[in-house]
C-alpha cells in the first residue's frame, strides 16, 4: 500500500485534519435543519458502551436524546443512561464548575465505568466553562480518564460534531493502552456504530475470513479497546466524511494505512474484506477472503434470486447522508433497483463524486433538505420507494410512498451479505404491502378523483 | 410476494441466535470484564435500601432525565395555530431534537426551521440569522404566522428578539404586517409546559393587540361562549373528545391552541405541511367570550393571569379531567361557564362508565402504583387510581416545582390523596429523575406503573409492567389517538390498566389460567 502523499491530506473539505477550502457546509437559516455538533458527538462517541456520557449543560440536551439510538450492546449498558449536570438559571450566572466536578464523582463513586466523557452544550462553551481543567483534575484525582468532547452545538452540524469528537479520541483516549493480546493482524472500523446489530454481522465475516478485529471505533466497543487502536495494522473508514481526519491523522502519528469502504451491498462487502486482507499483505489471507467472498456472494445471489424478479426495474429515492449516500446506491443497484433521485445535502465532494460514479445521468441530486423537496422528486420521477430516515418517514407516509428506514432507528442490520438480503426482503415488502394499494385506491362514492400513484 | 419465504429475523431475535451468543461470549476476553460475583454485588447493592437513601442525597448529576425543555413546549404550542410556522431562533441540533422528539410520539411529520446560528453568531449575536431565517422561512413554507421560540444559545448570548424581528420588517425580510410572535423559552429554566405556556400566552397577546380592539367579555357578537385550553396535550383524541363534550351541549366555543389538525392528518396522497389548528381571526374574538376554561392549570398559569388580567374574563381553572370524578367537575363547571343544562347523552355516558368501573373493579382494588408524569397528568392520574381503588404510591414529577398561584402542586396533590383511604400510602417527589423512581420500585415494590416511555427502564429493572400514559410514547402505536379525559377516556384508561392486570394474571407463576374473568 503506497502512503498517502502529502499534499492529498488537505484536499476533502469536511474530514480532513484542517479543512482549508471550505468548511462543512452551513445550514442555512430558516430551514428545516438537522441534528448539531452535540448531536454528532454523541452519536460517534455513544457506543462505547462501559464508559459512561456526562453531558455538561442543561437538562434537555440528554433528556430529548437520552436512550434513544439504535446502537446495540452486547454486554454492558452504561452508555445509555442519561446523565446530565442539570444547569440552571443560577449556574449560568455563577458557573456550573462544581456540579461537573460533583457529578463526575458520583458516577466515578457510583458506576465505577473505566472511563467518562464529558460533553460540552452551547451553555457551557457561551459561558466559558474550563470544562478540560476540571476534567484533568478529576481524571488525575480519580485515577480512570475523564475525556472532555468539546463539540458544542452552535459549532454546526452533526458531521463536524462526528470529527470532533475522533479528535477527542485521538487526543486523550489512543495511544494510552496495549493490547493484552498479539495483535499483529488487527484492523480498526473507524465510523461503524452497530445501528441494529451491523457491527455483528461484519464481525461474524471478518472471523470467517480470519482477520482480527482490533478495536471497533465505536459500534459495541468497550473502552479499553480504543487505547489500543494505534497497534493496529490498517484502518478501515466505514462513515467516510465523519471520521477520515481520525484515520488520516493515525496514518500520519502511527503510520497506519488506511482505505474507506462500506459494507452495503455484496461488491462493496467483497471490496472491503479484499482490502483489509490486502493492507495487511498476507497471501493466505487473501486467499481465505477470496473463498469466502466467492462462497458468500454465490449463495446470495441464489437467495437473491426471488426478490430480485420482484425489485428489478423499481425506482427509488435515496436520501441519507455521508458514506449511505453513494454505499446504499450499490446496494440498491445489485437489487436491480434503478436509483432516480438521491439527497446530497449532507454529502462531501468527494461522496458526490462516488455517487455520480454509480448513479445513471439522469438521476436527480437534491441539494437542500425538507420534505417537500424530496416529495416531489418522488412524485416527478414517479419512484416506487423512498429510503430515507425518521425524520421524513412521515411525510412519506402522508404522500402515500412505500418507506424503508435506513438511519439510526432503524430495526434491521442491511450490512454484509446477509444484511443485503434482509434490505431486499424489507424493499420488498414494503412495496408488496396491501396499504400502499388501498391507499392509492379512491373511496368507493370518490371514484374519478383517482391520487397520481 | 414470492412463495420462497426467507425467515429474515429483525435484531431483537437475529442475535439471540448461538452463532452470535458464541461470538459474545468469544469477545469477553478483550472486554476485561469484572467477575460475575463483582457485578451481582453490584447489581444487589443498587437494589438496596442503603442505596436508595444514598441516591437521595445525590445533589449533582441527574440520571435518566424525565422532562424536556421549554422550546419543545413552545413547538407544540405554535402548531396549535393555524398555519403558523414554529422558528426556532439558536442552534440547528435543538430544532432537529424537537421534530424527532414529536414526530416519535405523534408518528407524524413535524414542521419547524431553525435559526441555525453558529459560532459567529456565538460572537456577534443572531440577528442576521434571525433575518435571514424569517426571509427563508416565509419564502420557503409560506407560513401565515411564525412563532418564534428560543434556545439556551440564545438566551444566554441575551439576543433582543423583538429588536431583531422589528429591524427584519425594516429590512423588509417580512412585511410590516406578517404577524410573529415570539416568547423566550431558555432550557434552563423550567420544562416543556412553561415553554407550552409562554407560546401560547405571546400568540394569544399578540394576535389580540394587532386587532387593537378592547377586550369586553360576554359581548361576542357571533355566540362565542367559552374558550377551551388544554394545555401541553399529548393526546390528540383528547381534542375529540373535548369537541365531542363541547358539542352536546350545543355550545359555541373556540379551543385555542389545536394541534390535533396538524397530529392527527388524514394520508390523502398531499403532503401539506399545515393542518388544521386555532384561526388566527378566532383570537380577538375569543377576548369577547363569556369565560375561559383551562384544563391544565398548572401548565397554563401565565396564559390564565393572561386571560384574567387583559381579557377580564373569568377562567376556570381544572387539571386534566381523568376519571368519572374529575369529567363531572369538568361538565358542571361548563355547565356554569354557559348557564346551560347537561345535556341527556353525557348523563348516559357517564353510567356507562360506571357500569364499567364496577365490572372492572375486583381485579384493580388495592393494586399498588407508581406514577411519572407532568404535574396536571399526575393530578388527574392520582383521582382516577383513587375512584377505582387502586393505590398510589409512588409520585413523581420531575418538573412540578411550577408554583401556581399561591399554591403549590405538591399541597395539591398531598390534599387530593388525604381525601381518601387509598391515598395514604402515596408519597410526592418533586424535581426527582428516573433513577429516584428505580430505586423505589425496588425497595418498595408496587403492581404497576403508569407513565411514559422512558419509565420503561426503572419498570424492567424492578420487573413491573408499565402502563404507558403521558408524554413522550415511543414505543407502542396510537395510543395519543384516543382520549383519556371525559367519560370516554375513564373506560380507555380502565381498559387499558386492567387488561395489563390481566394479562399478568394469565402469566402468573402457578400456570393456572382462567378462561373467564
Amino acid at each position: 500500500m503506497e502512503p498517502i502523499r502529502k499534499e492529498e491530506i488537505d484536499d476533502q473539505a469536511c474530514g480532513s485534519l484542517a479543512p482549508k477550502s471550505k468548511p462543512c457546509p452551513r445550514p442555512k437559516p430558516g430551514e428545516a435543519a438537522g441534528g448539531c455538533s452535540f448531536d454528532g458527538a454523541q452519536i460517534t462517541l455513544l457506543p462505547i458502551m462501559d464508559a459512561a456520557h456526562l453531558v455538561h449543560g442543561p437538562v434537555a440536551c440528554a433528556g430529548n436524546s437520552w436512550e434513544s439510538r439504535g446502537s446495540l450492546s452486547s454486554g454492558p449498558s452504561l452508555s445509555q443512561y442519561g446523565f446530565a449536570t442539570d444547569l440552571t438559571n443560577n449556574d449560568i450566572i455563577f458557573g456550573g464548575e462544581r456540579k461537573l466536578k460533583d457529578s463526575i464523582d458520583y458516577i466515578a463513586g457510583r458506576f465505577a465505568p473505566p472511563a467518562i466523557f464529558v460533553y460540552a452544550t452551547c451553555v457551557t462553551a457561551l459561558i466559558g466553562e474550563d470544562m478540560d481543567a476540571v476534567c484533568k483534575e478529576a481524571s488525575e484525582r480519580l485515577g480512570i480518564p475523564v475525556v472532555p468532547v468539546n463539540s458544542p452545538g452552535f459549532v454546526g452540524s452533526k458531521n463536524l460534531g462526528n470529527r470532533l469528537a475522533g479528535d477527542a479520541l485521538l487526543q486523550y483516549v489512543i495511544g494510552t493502552g496495549e493490547p493484552e493480546l498479539e495483535a499483529s493482524m488487527g484492523v480498526n472500523l473507524i465510523g461503524e456504530y452497530n445501528i441494529a446489530g451491523e457491527m455483528w454481522d461484519i464481525e461474524k465475516l471478518m472471523n470467517q475470513a480470519g482477520i482480527t478485529l482490533l478495536s471497533r471505533i465505536t459500534g459495541d466497543a468497550r473502552y479499553k479497546e480504543i487505547t489500543w487502536a494505534h497497534r493496529a495494522k490498517a484502518n478501515m473508514v466505514v462513515c467516510s466524511r465523519a471520521l477520515l481526519g481520525l484515520a488520516k491523522q493515525m496514518e500520519s502519528k502511527y503510520g497506519i494505512p488506511y482505505f474507506e469502504g462500506s459494507f452495503y451491498g455484496a461488491k462493496e462487502t467483497t471490496y472491503s474484506l479484499r482490502q483489509m486482507a490486502f493492507l495487511l499483505n498476507d497471501r493466505e489471507m487473501e486467499r481465505r477472503v477470496d473463498r469466502l467472498t466467492e462462497r458468500e456472494e454465490s449463495r446470495l445471489s441464489h437467495d437473491l434470486r426471488p426478490y430480485r424478479k420482484i425489485l428489478k426495474g423499481k425506482k427509488a429515492v435515496l436520501y441519507t447522508g455521508g458514506v449511505k449516500s453513494w454505499s446504499v446506491i450499490s446496494a440498491l443497484k445489485e437489487l436491480g433497483i434503478q436509483v432516480v433521485g438521491v439527497g446530497t445535502n449532507k454529502s462531501s465532494d468527494e461522496d458526490v463524486q462516488r455517487i455520480a460514479d454509480r448513479v445513471s445521468d439522469d438521476t436527480e441530486y437534491i441539494p437542500e433538505g425538507g420534505a417537500s423537496r424530496i416529495i416531489k422528486t418522488v412524485r416527478e420521477r414517479k419512484a416506487d420507494i423512498m429510503i430515507a430516515g425518521g425524520r421524513n418517514m412521515y411525510v412519506a407516509m402522508k404522500e402515500q410512498i412505500p418507506f424503508v428506514d435506513i438511519n439510526q432507528e432503524r430495526h434491521k442490520a442491511y450490512a454484509g451479505y446477509e444484511g443485503l438480503l434482509r434490505l431486499a426482503k424489507e424493499l420488498v415488502d414494503s412495496i408488496a404491502n396491501p396499504i400502499w394499494k388501498l391507499a392509492s385506491s379512491p373511496a368507493p362514492w370518490d371514484k374519478e378523483g383517482s391520487y397520481d400513484r | 410476494m414470492s412463495n420462497e419465504r426467507i425467515d429474515i429475523p429483525d435484531y431483537s431475535s437475529l442475535f439471540a441466535e448461538e452463532r452470535y451468543i458464541q461470538q459474545r461470549e468469544n469477545k469477553k476476553q478483550f472486554e476485561a470484564p469484572c467477575s460475575d460475583e463483582a457485578k451481582a454485588e453490584a447489581l444487589a447493592y443498587s437494589k438496596s435500601a442503603e442505596y436508595l437513601e444514598k441516591n437521595f442525597e445525590r445533589k449533582a448529576v441527574v440520571i435518566n432525565p424525565h422532562k424536556a425543555c421549554q422550546p419543545l413546549g413552545a413547538v407544540m404550542a405554535a402548531l396549535g395555530f393555524e398555519k403558523t410556522l414554529p422558528f426556532v431562533h439558536g442552534s440547528q441540533g435543538c430544532n432537529s431534537y424537537f421534530r424527532s422528539h414529536l414526530s416519535r410520539h405523534f408518528k407524524e411529520p413535524t414542521p419547524a426551521v431553525s435559526s441555525s446560528m453558529t459560532e459567529d453568531a456565538a460572537v456577534f449575536g443572531g440577528m442576521s440569522n434571525m433575518i435571514d431565517g424569517l426571509q427563508n422561512a416565509v419564502a420557503l413554507y409560506k407560513p401565515e404566522m411564525v412563532a418564534v421560540c428560543t434556545t439556551c444559545m440564545a438566551e444566554v448570548i441575551g439576543d433582543d428578539l423583538s429588536a431583531f424581528i422589528g429591524n427584519a420588517r425594516q429590512k423588509g425580510a417580512i412585511s410590516e404586517d406578517f404577524p410573529v410572535t415570539f416568547a423566550n423559552t431558555p432550557s434552563f429554566i423550567g420544562s416543556h409546559i412553561t415553554g407550552y405556556d409562554s407560546m401560547i400566552r405571546n400568540i394569544l397577546a399578540q394576535l389580540f393587540e394587532r386587532s387593537g380592539q378592547a377586550a369586553a367579555p360576554g359581548t361576542g357578537e357571533e355566540g362565542e361562549k367559552l374558550n377551551v385550553l388544554l394545555g401541553f396535550e399529548p393526546y390528540t383524541g383528547n381534542f375529540a373528545e373535548i369537541r365531542k363534550i363541547l358539542n352536546a351541549f350545543d355550545t359555541k366555543y373556540t379551543i385555542l391552541g389545536d394541534h390535533s389538525g396538524n397530529y392527527d392528518s388524514p394520508a390523502n396522497g398531499e403532503y401539506e405541511y399545515y393542518y388544521g389548528g386555532t384561526k388566527l381571526a378566532d383570537v380577538p374574538k375569543a377576548a369577547n367570550a363569556l369565560g375561559s376554561l383551562v384544563l391544565q392549570k398548572y401548565t397554563l398559569k401565565k396564559t390564565q393571569d393572561y386571560i384574567s388580567g387583559t381579557w377580564k374574563q373569568q377562567v376556570a381553572s381544572l387539571s386534566t379531567p381523568l376519571g368519572v370524578k374529575a369529567t363531572d367537575k369538568l361538565i358542571e363547571t361548563i355547565s356554569e361557564l354557559t348557564g346551560l343544562p347537561v345535556p341527556e347523552s353525557l348523563k348516559e355516558e357517564r353510567g356507562r362508565v360506571v357500569d364499567a368501573y364496577a365490572d372492572s373493579h375486583p381485579y384493580l382494588h388495592g393494586k399498588r402504583v407508581a406514577l411519572a408524569g407532568d404535574p396536571d397528568l399526575l393530578l388527574g392520574l392520582i383521582g382516577f387510581c383513587l375512584e377505582v381503588g387502586i393505590e398510589p404510591v409512588h409520585i413523581l414529577c420531575s418538573n412540578g416545582d411550577v408554583e401556581f398561584d399561591d399554591k403549590k402542586w405538591k399541597a395539591e396533590v398531598e390534599e387530593l390523596l388525604a381525601s381518601s383511604p387509598y391515598g395514604s400510602e402515596a408519597k410526592v417527589y418533586v424535581g426527582k429523575d428516573l433513577w429516584h423512581l428505580r430505586s423505589l420500585l425496588l425497595n418498595d415494590p408496587v403492581d404497576l406503573v403508569i407513565g411514559s416511555s422512558h419509565v420503561k427502564f426503572a419498570a424492567k429493572d424492578a420487573e413491573v409492567p408499565l402502563v404507558r400514559v403521558g408524554f413522550p410514547i415511543f414505543d407502542r402505536h396510537h395510543m395519543h389517538r384516543n382520549p383519556i379525559i371525559g367519560y370516554q377516556g375513564a373506560l380507555n384508561l380502565l381498559t387499558l390498566i386492567v387488561n395489563i392486570v390481566l394479562e399478568q394474571l394469565d402469566n402468573n407463576p402457578s400456570g393456572l389460567v382462567d378462561l373467564v374473568r
